[in-house]
């Protein structure tokens, strides 16, 4: 029980405390107000119950680091059930109620009570420990950081943990007082009344005073740390999961126009969407998003951590001016650097680890969009892209009438697609179609459709570039012309379905292009080549006998979860199959994404490197890097000889392997495995 | 004061190019027509020229294409002021260089630039480049392969590459004529969406004007370089290709 | 039937370049069948020395300050007035830096007609025929020449510089400047040379070159290895240099260097004209492109239609290993 002045003053601190609160929580939310779009109500109610189910499971959170997880999930609980513990102490405080030494329903909440609290104890403990000790903040140096971010995420670190051990270890040393004045422990606070035994030898005077103190460093301390709360990465507590709530059931391989006309993009916080300003206050620092990153990993200049961290350090410090209106600077000067802009190669990895649904990818290509359509000059050879994109339709300026070539060397004709109706409408895609090293790929594939009875065609000069890579790197005019030709191509001519040897290509016709009005099944052609193995249209004459790794493509794993297929057809041959740690929707980037291809890397090493070593520490008797993207075929072929393991590990397509096995090839170069 | 820019689309020849049945043209439906690389580094430095002085940048072309109003759309998104089109009956001809010249003089005339800037060469100026052909008619000083530009108080300062690295430094009085080599910067890209843009807000002004009575380039007949003399072809895998380098090589001595 | 053939002669600080020889062996071929003489006009200022080596019947020699250095200006006025003052059948001019400010404008001012890139100046069937290279080598245009004036801008290197004798002119003729080269608009005002090269690519004996094919410049380094391999130097069309990727010092072609080694081995360049004029003498040209059409093949000895990647990998292999 509290004395009245006691009960006075807290009255007087929760009501100055609340109203200094409430001010921070309306500018956050005009500041977020200030992006376009509103969030729908719609969302909000499917969403709801099923996010939050998510999120009391801690799903979201234990998609990695299961120890960490399981600290964070000891605050959490904990933090759920002191919504209930902090009423009942405060009506203690002000009316004596009390659950102490009580029975039934009162002694489980004590029980859970002290439990959680234990638990909420060790898991900040755990947490700090590993922030300051064990694996502190660390970024690329190039990386760019507001200064205020470098000291401020530690303070504001050791704020929170500091909150969280004070509040609820006072709440647990108070119930040991407590218990202690009772002068019998209470068998439903069992570790409040191993602590209890401790104070056994204090006055009675002293305890009353500890009562005091423990009560008011447990309710008090909230009342003094809440108008921080805004200003606090704590306030992810409440914005993570209306970032989870609110967020669109839309494939992530479906990109937004750019705002302002759908041409602008974005340059400056206020011309983000409100989601993306939302995502500065969701984030809760944990840097997930950075160790997945292929551009961080390969010490370059971007990290999503911390153009996030940047965003919300901006915003705390500007707040009051931010929410009121008036202009922000360029991102590119509180938030990321060019550099680190077009490092991005749109793999998803961030996105799809990011335990509070943030999307800093977004922002990236957004802020390509405004680079792009300002005018900023280009990476030279991403400029040499775009030209010859604009202008023959492919990126290897190359006239787009020699896109068929390879066919002509096949041994049959191949149907054209704008001329005959076909079942399947073949989708090349510019690698396969003009890199003279795909090319082999590529009448391979076809000759297994043709081998299968497959009634396929192309569209020979008429198909253009997706435009999916091109749309990434902001050039979005140059996208809807290269979508316009296409779907006027693809919309005349008669087929069944669409099969793409591209996952961006897959990517761009499946997600891109619907929402532009294409409506035709999508297939990869692993999946294709699946079901042919599967219905014994493609008949295997040896089995292969060898170890494979297969490597999931981005916009095929990650972003359209196809990760079955390759699986099955490498499975069909007889290969034993031995996944690199990093697989499936987790698969690590090869580097040449988001119009990476074009671009000059300039990084430290590849991401393809690195993918090529996490395949060589599989073991000695893997023998293929099986792929299934021709952007892949070129990277991991590079790789593979920089790395200097090319007489270990075999980089080859899917297809190739297939064809192998019925027959149709044989593999001088690439040694062949043994055949049963 | 304006510097006029002028553009002019021609085959491109990264496409296989057909000859006519006629023998002295191409076969122009079968052409595929892009803006002269030359001429786009010349609207590249004029933009440049802009950005230090102010000066309005015009862009001028014949329409002998149908085609020409993309070229000037883009070139207006790119940050030119006026986009100026010559249109008469000479649509899908070949238009000697002296013809050219002759249809542009009087509009170039007429719009009093600074500088006149276009490329030092086009791949289909059989009877000589623009740049000197236009001097010599306006009587107005020029030169062309410039690889840099500077204005100054009534005369331009150039920079002329000859050979070897070698640079010729002039000073010219405006107004000039210059036949551009190479921008000092890569000829900037535009965006899509920005061309879209021109297209809807800006307009094309069209002059008439007409046919030259002797338009075409006096030519007997167009052919393909003769096969003779051609390499002899090495085929077969890579693998095999190099041993066959390898041989030629080590027969002269060189490996 | 017209008596003279004029020949600009081109030179530069006093130095006469090789197309004035290519350019003076063309003209006695053609004038010895019509009975007509070759004057060759040198221009430019204290230069009376050079004019008695320049092997011509006869030798224009025209100096004054204004045509020390180039100017496009003096060089014109001054052909043009010895064009109309000697009216020769025809008059050849270089296709070269200095000789394209000149061609096209005193063939405009006279009215005559001008063929300009020609690479070959034939007699068919009694008529005189100058082909002319267009579209970037891909095309040749057969343009008859008359014997009533005609202007032909010629290539560089498209002629023996042999067929002229080294002998010196049968005479030299002194001209008066014309009064307009004292009120020029053109000034020159120097002429500046590239510093000196770490590489001198004029001197080596075998040749790695690379063009547009190459695609990036981290691409670069396979050129380079594969170079080292052969104990040859890198050198490139100019579209690499002008985006930077090798100093000019590399740039093989027109506005570059003309090499002549022993070994030339393109990869990726598909031979604009401009390229071949710089290399087209190499004692062994073999060229790697994915284009069976492109006009390298056409100089070259030996040609492989191929991925450039592929034969440069596979080559490397056998010589690293």
């Amino acid at each position: 029980m509290l004395t009245t002045p006691e009960r006075i003053a807290f009255l007087l601190l929760a009501l100055a405390s609340l109203l200094l609160t409430l001010r921070g929580v309306r500018l956050i939310v005009r500041a977020i107000g200030r992006g376009y779009g509103r969030p729908s109500w719609g969302v909000f109610l499917r969403r709801v119950i099923p996010v939050s189910l998510d999120i009391l499971l801690q799903r979201p959170i234990f998609r990695t680091r299961p120890l960490v997880s399981l600290l964070h999930a000891g605050v959490f609980f904990a933090f759920v059930f002191y919504g209930l513990v902090n009423v009942l102490d405060l009506l203690e405080g002000f009316n004596g109620y009390s659950t102490l030494h009580a029975s039934g329903v009162a002694s489980a909440y004590n029980l859970v009570a002290d439990l959680l609290s234990v638990a909420a104890l060790l898991g900040m403990l755990g947490l700090l420990l590993r922030r300051f000790g064990l694996r502190p903040f660390r970024f690329n140096r190039a990386v760019f950081l507001l200064p205020s971010v470098r000291f401020g995420i530690s303070r504001d670190s050791a704020i929170v943990g500091g909150f969280i051990l004070l509040h609820v270890g006072s709440r647990w040393a108070g119930q040991a007082v407590r218990i202690a004045e009772s002068g019998r422990p209470d068998w439903s606070q069992p570790t409040a009344s191993l602590l209890a035994r401790l104070l056994g030898g204090l006055d009675a005077a002293t305890l009353a005073v500890a009562s005091h103190a423990t009560w008011w460093l447990a309710l008090g301390l909230i009342l003094v740390f809440l108008p921080y709360f805004p200003y606090s990465k704590h306030i992810h507590l409440f914005m993570a999961p209306l970032n989870l709530i609110l967020r669109e059931e839309k494939p992530l391989g479906r990109l937004e126009p750019p705002v302002g006309n759908g041409q602008l993009g974005s340059a400056r916080l206020e011309e983000l969407r409100w989601y993306q300003i939302l995502d500065a206050y969701a984030c809760i620092m944990c840097n997930r998003c950075q160790d997945v990153c292929p551009a961080h990993g390969t010490g370059r200049a971007l990290s999503p951590a911390a153009l996030e961290i940047n965003k919300r350090y901006y915003l705390n410090r500007n707040l009051n001016r931010f929410a009121g209106g008036t202009t922000s600077p360029p991102l590119l000067e509180t938030a990321t650097s060019r550099a680190a802009v077009w490092s991005c190669t749109t793999c998803g990895a961030c996105v799809r680890i990011c335990p509070v649904g943030n999307r800093p990818m977004l922002d990236l290509i957004d802020l390509r969009r405004s680079l792009v359509f300002a005018g900023d000059e280009l990476d030279p050879n991403l400029q040499a892209a775009l030209e010859s994109l604009s202008r023959y339709g492919n990126s290897f300026g190359k006239p787009a009438r020699q896109r068929a070539r390879w066919a002509r060397d096949l041994p049959f004709p191949v149907k054209d697609a704008r001329k005959e109706p076909v079942e399947y409408l073949w989708f090349v895609g510019d690698f396969a179609s003009f890199d003279p090293r795909m090319q082999e790929n590529t009448k391979t594939v076809a000759q297994l459709f043709h081998q299968a009875g497959v009634d396929f065609g192309i569209l020979y000069e008429d198909e253009w570039n997706s435009g999916n890579d091109v749309r990434r790197v902001g050039e979005e005019g140059l996208f809807e012309l290269l979508a316009e030709h296409n779907l006027a191509v693809l919309g005349k001519a008669r087929f069944r379905a669409i099969v793409t040897t591209d996952p961006h290509s897959y990517n761009a016709l499946r997600n891109e292009y619907s929402a532009l009005g294409l409506d035709v099944p999508v297939y990869h052609y692993t999946e294709v080549l699946a079901e042919l193995l599967e219905r014994g249209q493609l008949r295997p004459s040896k089995r292969l006998q060898a170890v494979a790794t297969y490597h999931d493509p981005c916009y095929l794993g990650r972003y359209n979860r196809i990760t079955a297929a390759p699986r099955r057809v490498i499975r069909a041959l007889g290969l034993e199959l031995r996944e690199m740690p990093r697989h499936g929707e987790n698969t690590y980037c090869c580097g040449a994404g988001g119009g990476q291809i074009w671009m000059d890397s300039g990084g430290q090493e590849r991401p393809s490197e690195q993918r090529i070593r996490e395949a060589i520490a599989l073991g000695e008797d893997v023998r293929f890097f099986v792929v299934a993207c021709p952007k892949d075929m070129a990277m991991y072929s590079d790789a593979v000889k920089t790395t200097g393991y090319e007489q270990r590990l075999t980089v080859i397509d899917v297809a190739r392997l297939v064809a192998w096995a019925t027959g149709l090839i044989e593999l001088e170069r690439e040694a062949a495995p043994v055949s049963e | 004061m304006t510097l006029a820019v002028i553009l002019k689309q021609v085959p491109d020849v990264v496409e296989e190019l057909a000859i006519d049945p006629s023998g002295t043209d191409l076969d122009r439906d079968s052409v595929s027509y892009v803006v002269n690389e030359f001429d786009e580094h010349a609207l590249e430095e004029a933009l440049l020229l802009r950005e230090a002085t102010g000066e309005d940048v015009v862009v001028v072309g014949v329409d002998t294409t149908g085609e020409l109003d993309q070229a000037l759309y883009t070139a207006l998104a790119k940050g030119a002021q006026r986009a100026v089109k010559l249109v008469g009956d000479v649509e899908g001809s070949w238009l000697s260089t002296r013809a050219l010249a002759g249809l542009l003089a009087p509009v170039i005339r007429e719009l009093s630039p600074r500088l006149v800037l276009t490329g030092v060469q086009a791949p289909d100026d059989l009877d000589g480049q623009l740049a000197p052909t236009l001097g010599a008619l306006l009587d107005w000083p020029h030169t062309g392969v410039v690889v840099g530009t500077e204005l100054a108080d009534g005369l331009v300062r150039v920079r002329k590459e000859l050979w070897g690295g070698i640079m010729l430094d002039l000073e010219l009085a405006t107004p000039a004529v210059l036949g551009i080599q190479a921008a000092r910067a890569t000829p900037r890209y535009v965006p899509v969406g920005r061309v879209r843009q021109a297209m809807r807000e800006s307009t094309i002004e069209e002059v008439e004007v007409e046919t030259p009575v002797e338009s075409a380039p006096k030519l007997s007949r167009l052919r393909a370089p003769e096969a003779a003399g051609r390499a002899e072809m090495l085929t077969g895998s890579p693998s095999d290709v190099v041993e066959r380098i390898l041989e030629i090589l080590r027969a002269r001595g060189l490996y | 039937m017209a008596e003279r053939i004029l020949v600009l002669a081109e030179q530069l600080e006093g130095q006469l370049t090789d197309v004035t020889l290519e350019l003076i062996g063309v003209a006695r071929r053609l004038a010895a069948p019509r009975g007509s003489t070759v004057d060759a006009l040198v221009l430019g200022e204290g230069v009376s020395a050079l004019a008695a080596t320049v092997p011509a019947d006869r030798t224009l020699l025209m100096e004054h300050p204004a045509l020390r250095l180039f100017n496009p200006e003096a060089a014109q006025r001054a052909l043009e007035a010895v064009a109309r003052e000697t009216s020769p059948w025809l008059v050849l001019v270089p296709n070269t830096s200095l000789g394209m400010d000149v061609a096209a404008a005193v063939a405009t001012r006279l009215g005559w007609p001008l063929v300009a890139y020609c690479q070959a100046i034939e007699e068919r069937d009694g008529q005189l025929v100058a082909t002319s290279q267009l579209f970037g080598g891909k095309i040749l245009a057969d343009c008859p020449v008359g014997t009533d004036h005609a202007v032909i801008s010629v290539l560089a290197g498209a002629f023996s510089s042999e067929a002229a004798a080294p002998e010196p002119p049968a005479r030299i003729e002194r001209l008066a400047p014309p009064a307009e080269l004292d009120g020029l608009r053109v000034r020159a005002v120097g002429l500046e040379r590239p510093e000196a090269a770490d590489v001198d690519i004029t001197r080596a004996e075998k040749i790695v070159a690379v063009g547009r094919g190459i695609e990036s410049k981290e691409n670069l380094e396979l050129a380079e290895e594969l170079a080292e391999g052969l104990g040859a130097v890198v050198a490139a069309s100019r579209p690499l240099v002008d985006a930077g990727w090798l100093p000019r010092s590399r740039q093989v072609g027109k506005s570059g260097l003309k090499v002549k080694p022993r070994l030339y081995l393109a990869l990726g360049i598909s031979g604009a004209p401009e390229h071949l004029e710089g290399m087209r003498d190499a004692e062994l040209i073999i060229a790697v492109n994915t284009d069976p059409k492109a006009p390298i093949f056409d100089v070259a000895h030996y040609g492989v239609v191929a991925d450039l990647f592929e034969v440069a990998e596979a080559l490397q292999e056998r010589l690293g290993g």
